[in-house]
């Protein structure tokens, strides 16, 4: 903040190590993992060192690579150009690549011709996340992606650090993050030297830190007090208390919440609609063939061909979901700690997420009607701040019981505000009507919603927004009241006719857009004003604190 | 049945100068059209003059409809949020509470600087808000920018 600068020598014990305070490079190896470029030149040099040797027999192969051969001068020129120059722009790219950690954000700026710069301030950290791409995993690198909550493309990715570093720097960056918003909270100095110095001290030594009155140093103190029992067991306010040249701040320790076992994964995609679907056409197809005459057999062939060029984007699309389901679902593992919810998963590329406590947006449960046998559902919640690749990220649970479905609603949103939270739920999962204090959508939209109007449903409890619709594919959403952005009521002519509304919820940008559809004019109203109400008072309470002690992390 | 009143504030209507606004540059497309396919008309055979007698029943009837979408556009600064609610058709309520906003936008074209409007925009993290105020007058707009800005700082929560 408006510190002045003699907090400088105060730094003692340093805790920001692995986040320099300096502009900074990243590893010099970073322009060779980046694309496949290189090494498809490295490949391609090599086929045709080979070359001769296996095209020997067949005179005209010979024939070409004797031509080739003539020009095999130029073709080396011009290799070494490409490489040259792709390894020379690498790391023109590379120097002009830098960051570090500034007073209240993490800045960086990039770019030779064109620069960029970017600052993701700390107290708006909604994730930091460990990316391996395939190339990178090989090697033993990561980059790092931040994620701040506000505009387009706010992130910012670190590409490419060690492994362990990017790791260190991840969990040294959530805890600073954590104690500038406590620091905010409390009123004391929130800069990153002052934090990290409440850190060091414990918050037993609010003199200069915990700048201000006596009060704000007590209140400082106090969450410092309630992480005693975990001293012992290397608390990560005790750790970044390690003096300078101790390496890492070491991860806040994480406790396995579930696994998805990849035999399920796999069914779960056999029993997905596109799978069917796939499988229903060959099949219809193949009984064609043999049911007709040959000739028919013959014709449906053609058209089969002829349709292949349309069909084939469509059948990469099919893929391209598969693949997404099975790479984004391989591996999957939640757990919990101190610093949020640690997602990990991935097949080609993985990833390790860390969404901060409380920072879930909004979750949606869903269940497509063939995972309904098995009883099983799929998580996925919006987190403020990813922008690109929707879908790889904002996944909680890719298939699961209902038992985990409701474990990893657990981690979203610890405290429902309900006495018997796991029944309520279940109750909006798979209720009708009225069932479990839901407020039915109105019987005179069943003119024009025929067939899920029985089965949407909203309630509020004390802490959240459920929303609950869909007969054949079931889906219920749930919002936190604190973290409703806005709220928004519409009607159309018919609905006007008929008397209902739909009520929207707001949230951030991501794949969960809760939408109660067709509720009774009075009801829609009514939910509208007490809904307002109650996101107030629930932005009001909010705080990271609270998130922890209902996890369990902390007293 | 009656649709949202709140009942803390009252509703400030957005200004009639939005009906020009908004009437002046439908009508000249349409003008120009109507007078192309007059001279087309002309040239040609007399049946193209049912084409702009279309046109300009349109026209009326979106004239129409501007000047009831106009007289249903309205504000409600409340105590912790902003309301705004719009549409006759279609009708929307939108209710964004000044914690939510991250920043307040104000935009004025050279026709609507000409009638002295400007459309204030609210944003929050949310890509679903559609809360704008077209219509308000000039000095009303910076206004309530300041107001809703200063309110949005006071009350300004975590994400």
């Amino acid at each position: 903040m408006n510190d002045p600068i003699p907090s400088l020598p105060a730094r003692g014990p340093m805790v920001v190590y692995r986040a320099p305070r300096e502009w900074t490079r990243l590893h010099p190896i970073s322009p060779l993992l980046g694309g496949w470029a290189v090494i498809g030149v490295a490949i391609s040099i090599a086929l045709y060192n080979v070359a001769p040797s296996w095209t020997g027999p067949d005179e005209d192969i010979q024939e070409l690579a004797h031509l080739v051969t003539q020009s095999i001068l130029w073709f080396a020129i011009g290799v070494v150009v490409i490489l040259a120059l792709t390894i020379g722009l690498g790391y023109l790219q590379w120097r002009f690549n830098e960051y570090r950690l500034g007073d209240e954000a993490i800045h960086h700026r990039k770019g030779v011709l064109f620069k960029q710069q970017r600052q993701a301030r700390l107290d708006r950290l909604q994730a930091v996340d460990v990316v391996q791409p395939l190339l990178a995993r090989i090697f033993g690198f990561a980059s790092l992606r931040i994620e701040v909550a506000g505009g387009e493309n706010s992130g910012i990715a670190l590409e490419y650090m060690r492994l362990g570093d990017a790791e260190a720097m991840r969990n040294e960056l959530l805890t600073i993050a954590a104690g500038v918003k406590r620091a905010k909270e409390t009123g004391a100095d929130a800069s990153v030297d002052a934090v990290a110095q409440a850190l060091a001290t414990g918050g037993e030594a609010p003199a200069d830190a915990g700048a201000g009155t006596g009060a704000d140093g007590a209140v400082a103190a106090e969450p410092a007090a309630g992480s005693a029992p975990h001293s012992g067991s290397g608390s990560l306010r005790d750790v970044t208390a390690m003096p300078a040249g101790v390496p890492e701040t070491p991860a806040a320790e994480e406790r396995l919440v579930y696994k998805v076992p990849l035999g399920r994964l796999l069914l779960s995609i056999v029993l997905s609609g596109p799978f069917v679907w796939i499988v229903s056409v060959a099949v219809a197809f193949g009984v064609a063939v043999l049911v007709s005459s040959i000739d028919l057999g013959r014709v449906f062939a053609t058209v089969f061909g002829a349709s292949l060029f349309t069909m084939l984007p469509a059948l990469l699309g099919l893929l391209g979901f598969f693949w997404a389901r099975l790479s984004g679902g391989f591996g999957f593992a939640a757990g919990l700690a101190e610093d949020g919810i640690r997602l990990r998963h991935g097949l080609t590329e993985t990833r390790r997420q860390t969404v901060p406590p409380g920072r879930v947006q909004a979750a949606r449960l869903e269940q497509s009607l063939l995972w309904r046998h098995q009883d099983w559902w799929r998580v996925t919640i919006n987190v403020a701040g990813y922008q690109d690749d929707q879908a790889a990220v904002s996944t909680l649970l890719p298939v699961g019981t209902r038992q985990e479905a409701l474990t990893a609603l657990w981690l979203v949103l610890p405290d429902l505000g309900d006495p018997d939270p796991a029944g309520t739920v279940s109750l909006a999962m798979s209720g009708t009507g009225a069932e479990g204090g839901f407020t039915p959508a109105s019987k005179r939209a069943r003119l024009f919603d025929p067939f899920q109007w029985r089965h949407r449903g909203v309630r509020a409890t004390d802490r959240a927004l459920m929303i609950r619709r869909g007969r054949l594919d079931r889906e219920v959403f749930v919002v936190p009241h604190e973290r409703t952005q806005s709220l928004g009521l519409t009607q159309g002519p018919l609905q006007r006719r008929r008397g209902v509304a739909n009520f929207t919820v707001h949230s951030t940008n991501g794949p969960v857009k809760p939408v109660a559809a067709h509720l009774d004019l009075e009801d829609a109203l009514a939910l509208l004003e007490s809904q307002a109400q109650r996101a107030k008072e629930g932005r009001a309470r909010q705080t990271p604190e609270q998130w922890m002690s209902a996890v369990g992390i902390r007293d | 049945m009656t649709w949202f009143e709140p009942d803390e504030a009252s509703w400030q209507y957005v200004s009639r100068k939005l009906i020009p606004a908004r009437l002046i540059p439908l009508w000249i497309t349409l003008v120009l059209i109507m007078a192309g396919l007059v001279v087309l008309g002309a040239l040609t055979s007399a049946w193209v003059w049912i084409a702009p007698a279309v046109l300009m029943l349109v026209g009326l009837w979106l004239t129409w409809i501007i000047v009831r979408q106009v007289t249903a556009h309205a504000w409600s600064e409340r105590e912790d949020d902003l309301v705004v609610k719009k549409g006759r058709m279609w009708r929307s309520v939108t209710v964004v509470p000044y914690g939510r906003m991250q920043y307040v936008e104000v935009e004025a074209g050279p026709l609507a600087r000409a009638l002295g409007i400007a459309r204030v925009q609210l944003h929050t993290a949310s890509p679903g808000t559609d809360a704008n105020i077209a219509g308000v007058p000039e000095a009303e707009a910076a206004r309530l920018r300041d107001r809703l800005s200063s309110r949005g700082e006071a009350q300004l929560a975590g994400l």
